[in-house]
């Protein structure tokens, strides 16, 4: 710990460390200063003025902005005094000239800061009689956000965030003095994913979002602290609701994760928890069609069905199940030994690892404390989003970026090595010796380094990647951050003794050695590459169980429906993220109908068939989880509820991953996720729904003139299957690579290992033939 | 992009000259002002693929400053000066008389896109007040009669090219002084210490 200094404020020593700024060491020290522009998170600018705060010079007292102060030894400080109050009184009469008061219409209203410190700091009237001015109220500046001009106080931390932390600046200041506007540049809409956390971090209501305008009132919010379960990043989140319906997410700054930001997809896609479409009763099916029933009954029928020891079991199991879910599963399957506990993960990404003793694992901080940061995976933009942001915030602060493929050409622009073309080829093979480039040589041999790694696609052969993990092993100072994208996996890998892929799933699973198969919270024919083989095995079998909240593709195909909670809010638990830090999922609003969480229809299932589980409580499947841990390390619901802990604790696992290698499995095309898809959970949140809809492929201008293609439309053929789709030009991308997200509608028909003909639409007069 | 072959050649010159892409924003957009008369949304998107940084941002550097032009303007941008100087040398009635030929208020374009007229803080030429600009080409020593037939030229005759010594020979009065920087286009040009971007064609 470096020395600190002493500093003394209204006449109370205080300690800071050294080039702190004064905002903040008073922050820390329990003094609050009022500010509008000044962010944790952000750079400082000093515009708002409102943080003004005496301060003793050799020519005497003077105002400075204690937000771009930095404190230094015996520096005497007044942030009372009178001559602070009038200015402060000054700058809120200044803001409130244009500042509308409606206050009664605002969704702002009661947790505002500007209504907060007019009201705590505030001159009390205002002289100014003239006309505000005024602006079209509110304005849709992309599809999920608003914004209203007339309100806006000019503090730019939506323009600074959007350009320091999110990297896409759309909006800026427009015009000068007075006509001051934020803005987007015409038909350029602010499509960020990140735009949410702008609306969270408006001071006034300037900005506001589609899902949560006129909704509620904040003093009527009822609200719980969770974790994000939509990837294992594990973003510390706050829950509201008002009357049973959850209503708004805000990310909460957890120093370690996420530092209070959180994706676009994190924030808004919860509206399907209030959908009609939501399963509600336990559904059978008779004769092809689905009837309401009891769970009674289901359980009943199973039972027999399972009697037997000798029952073929399978588990197909979704990544949106927190730990306690996962633990309960396991314990049932101990029952049938013809599983051998295997667990058929709903993930085409997943992979062995790298969870080797000897292999250091990274935290999401050790970003920061790294000289390099060596990144192979997913496009960590599209389905990491918030470690996107932390690599970022390391680059900023000084550590190299060598990015290696295809897949993460959205860090192109700050990447100091970008390895595609000639290093990586098509089919994501490192065709150079990796110890010989310029970067790995210069920045990662005998360096501190963080490396993420995963595969980019699911057709990505585990060996390409061993080949730079064992280098980056022996030849330098290495942490490495396994980069699996989907929800709680680190949970399941932690709780599920067995944890295949999908790919294994149509490898080893078929009718003739399945009597039984639960599908728990997965849509794999809805969104795996495998789609066709998983969906013709599905249909075979004789008697599936689905558990899950809406009827979807692969649903449809079961036997038997069994209506859940979601993670998201209707369940308490535990999740574990991309760092092995296990964090607490709340409840918050009651589940539809009969639904019930994963556990209660496994223990109560385990009950009817007279198991001698002990799977009966939360708590208990808790403790079942952690038992192997020290009392006070491990994440029990003791510990977690404890306010130091509210972060989340990392353990050190051992994962059960035992997946076989993908041979022979290869790919033409790079298939990928994109962060908005056309999940059913997207589906039904309105707001956010149509952000996946859009069926494209990508490629770059080079590639796009090979394909022949000019119209800007495209047809995509195989055996048969159509599906038109719009191209973009992503010159980012290799030559000759051409991407196709696998979460679009009808996309997940194509068998991307074969040849898909790719044609110039026919032009729209031709085909309209009248 | 909407740029030919030579603005964008003219465009990289520009951006060679600054450590920084972004830095050259400026000169960028008199070039693209010199193309359009004002700063199109086209110029904007071409500028921001040029520098690497987003429309929006070129956009609010262009709209912070008020001599960047967000509209098109007229044929002839009639820029009489109200600063201090002029003023007190009778620019008012120089103003007056121009809004009345032209029927225009400030920063208006008649219907014709024939002229555009704005009242102007300080053009620099302080010495041969009261003073205006035709397309950013000084004149110098008006007087009321002097502004009307200058305005009726115009009209009339609607020349291609305006020429400073032109104008101030044929309806200037006092000269300040032999203006400092020699310029074959007869025009100190819009960025002084630059090459000219065309803010006028070049002398016949």
């Amino acid at each position: 710990m470096s020395e600190s200094i002493k500093i003394n404020v209204n006449g109370n020593q205080i300690e800071s460390a050294p080039n702190k700024l004064l905002i903040e060491a008073c922050e820390d020290s329990g003094i609050h200063i009022p500010r509008f522009c000044w962010h944790k998170r952000l750079d400082p600018v000093g515009m708002c003025r409102m943080c003004l705060v005496e301060i003793e010079t050799p020519r005497g007292k003077m105002l400075v902005p204690s937000c771009t102060t930095e404190v230094t030894d015996e520096m005497v400080v007044d942030t009372e005094s009178e001559v602070v109050k009038k200015a402060q009184e000054g700058v809120l009469e200044f803001l409130l000239i244009n500042h509308p008061l409606d206050c009664p219409i605002c969704d702002k209203a009661g947790e505002c800061p500007l209504q907060d410190q007019t009201m705590a700091y505030g001159p009390g009237e205002s002289r100014f009689v003239e006309e505000k001015r005024h602006f079209e109220k509110p304005i849709s500046i992309s599809e999920i956000i608003l914004l209203d001009r007339e309100r806006c106080i000019l503090c730019a931390r939506c323009t600074r965030f959007s350009d320091e932390i999110s990297g896409d600046p759309l909006i800026e200041f427009i015009q000068r003095g007075n006509k001051t506007e934020v803005n987007t540049f015409p038909n350029e809409p602010f499509k960020s994913y990140f735009s949410g956390n702008t609306v969270q971090i408006c001071p006034v209501g300037a900005l506001t979002s589609t899902s949560y305008r006129f909704k509620a009132r904040p003093w009527d919010l009822k609200s719980v602290r969770s974790t994000c379960n939509g990837c294992p990043v594990g973003c510390s989140t706050e829950l509201n609701s008002s009357q049973n319906k959850m209503l708004r997410i805000l990310g909460i700054d957890n120093d370690s994760v996420n530092q209070g930001w959180l994706c676009d997809k994190g924030r808004y896609n919860f509206e399907y928890l209030n959908s009609e479409f939501r399963l509600k009763t336990p559904l059978k099916k008779l004769d092809n069609e689905f009837m309401e029933t009891s769970i009674k009954e289901i359980y009943t029928e199973l039972s027999d069905l399972i009697s037997d020891s000798n029952t073929n079991i399978n588990f197909l199991i979704g990544t949106n199940s927190t730990n306690e879910d996962y633990v309960a599963f396991n314990e049932f399957a101990k029952n049938f030994p013809s599983t051998n506990q295997t667990f058929y993960l709903n993930d085409d990404y997943l992979y062995a690892g790298f969870f080797e003793k000897g292999i250091n694992r990274a935290t999401i901080d050790d970003l920061n404390n790294s000289e390099a940061i060596v990144i192979w995976s997913e496009d960590l933009k599209e389905n990491l989003p918030v470690l996107y942001l932390r690599v970022r915030q390391a680059v900023k602060n000084g550590a190299k970026l060598i990015v290696f493929g295809h897949s993460n050409s959205t860090l192109k622009d700050i990447a100091d090595f970008y390895y595609s073309d000639d290093i990586v080829s098509e089919n994501f093979e490192i065709i150079k010796d990796i110890s010989k480039l310029k970067g790995i040589k210069e920045h990662v041999k005998d360096k501190n380094v963080t490396a993420i790694i995963g595969k980019s696609t699911p057709y990505q052969l585990d060996e390409n990647l061993d080949k730079l993990v064992s280098y980056l092993v022996e030849n330098s100072n290495s942490k490495i951050m396994n980069a699996f994208s989907s929800g709680n996996t680190f949970g399941a890998i932690n709780n599920l003794d067995n944890v295949k892929n999908l790919r294994d799933f149509t490898k080893n699973v078929s009718a003739e050695n399945t009597d039984l198969l639960f599908v728990v919270g997965s849509d794999p024919i809805g969104r795996s590459v495998f789609s066709n083989e998983i969906h013709r095995i599905i249909q075979d079998i004789d008697n599936v169980v689905c558990l899950d909240l809406f009827l979807h593709e692969t649903s449809e195909l079961g036997n038997y429906i069994i209506p859940t909670s979601s993670t998201l809010g209707e369940k308490e638990g535990t999740f574990t993220n991309i760092e092995f830090r296990t964090s607490r999922i709340d409840k918050l609003v009651p589940s539809p109908g009969q639904s019930l969480s994963d556990w209660e229809f496994i223990s109560g299932l385990s009950n009817f068939c007279n198991f001698n589980n002990n799977i009966d409580s939360l708590d208990g499947l808790n403790e079942l989880a952690y038992q192997d841990f020290d009392d006070q390390d491990s994440p029990s619901f003791k510990n977690l509820d404890k306010p130091s802990n509210f972060d989340g604790i990392i353990n050190d696992y051992q994962p059960n991953i035992s997946t076989e290698l993908n041979e022979n499995l290869t790919s033409k095309y790079f298939v990928g996720k994109k962060l908005y898809g056309d999940n059913i959970t997207i589906r039904y949140s309105d707001s956010i729904s149509l952000l996946g809809a859009k069926q494209f492929i990508e490629a770059s201008e080079s590639t796009i003139e090979k394909l022949n293609l000019s119209s800007g439309e495209c047809t995509l053929k195989q055996n048969g299957h159509n599906v038109s789709a719009n191209y973009v030009v992503n010159n980012k991308l290799a030559d000759g690579v051409i991407f196709i997200p696998q979460n679009r509608r009808n996309f997940n028909r194509f068998d991307f290992s074969e040849t898909i003909e790719i044609s110039p639409n026919q032009s729209k007069e031709a085909l309209n033939v009248n | 992009m909407s740029w030919n072959d030579s603005m964008i050649k003219q465009a990289k010159k520009i951006i060679k000259m600054y450590p920084q892409k972004r830095s050259a924003i400026g000169p960028l957009l008199h070039l693209a002002q010199s193309k359009d008369g004002y700063i199109s949304d086209d110029s904007t998107a071409v500028i921001s693929e040029l520098v690497g940084i987003t429309e929006v941002q070129v956009k609010s550097v262009s709209t912070f400053y008020s001599m960047y032009k967000q509209e098109p303007t007229g044929k002839y941008l009639l820029s009489v000066c109200k600063s201090i100087s002029c003023e007190i040398n009778n620019s008012k009635e120089i103003i007056d008389v121009v809004k009345d030929f032209t029927g225009l208020n400030n920063n208006e374009t008649d219907e014709n896109d024939l002229f555009t007229f704005e009242a102007v803080e300080c053009i620099g030429a302080c010495g041969g007040a009261p003073a205006m600009q035709i397309n950013y080409e000084t004149v110098e020593g008006l007087s009321s009669e002097n502004t009307i037939k200058l305005c009726e030229w115009l009209k009339k005759e609607q020349p291609d090219v305006i020429i400073a010594e032109e104008m101030q020979d044929n309806f200037g009065g006092t000269k300040s002084f032999d203006w400092a920087i020699k310029d074959q286009s007869g025009t100190t040009g819009s960025v002084p210490g630059f090459q000219t971007f065309n803010t006028t064609k070049e002398k016949k």
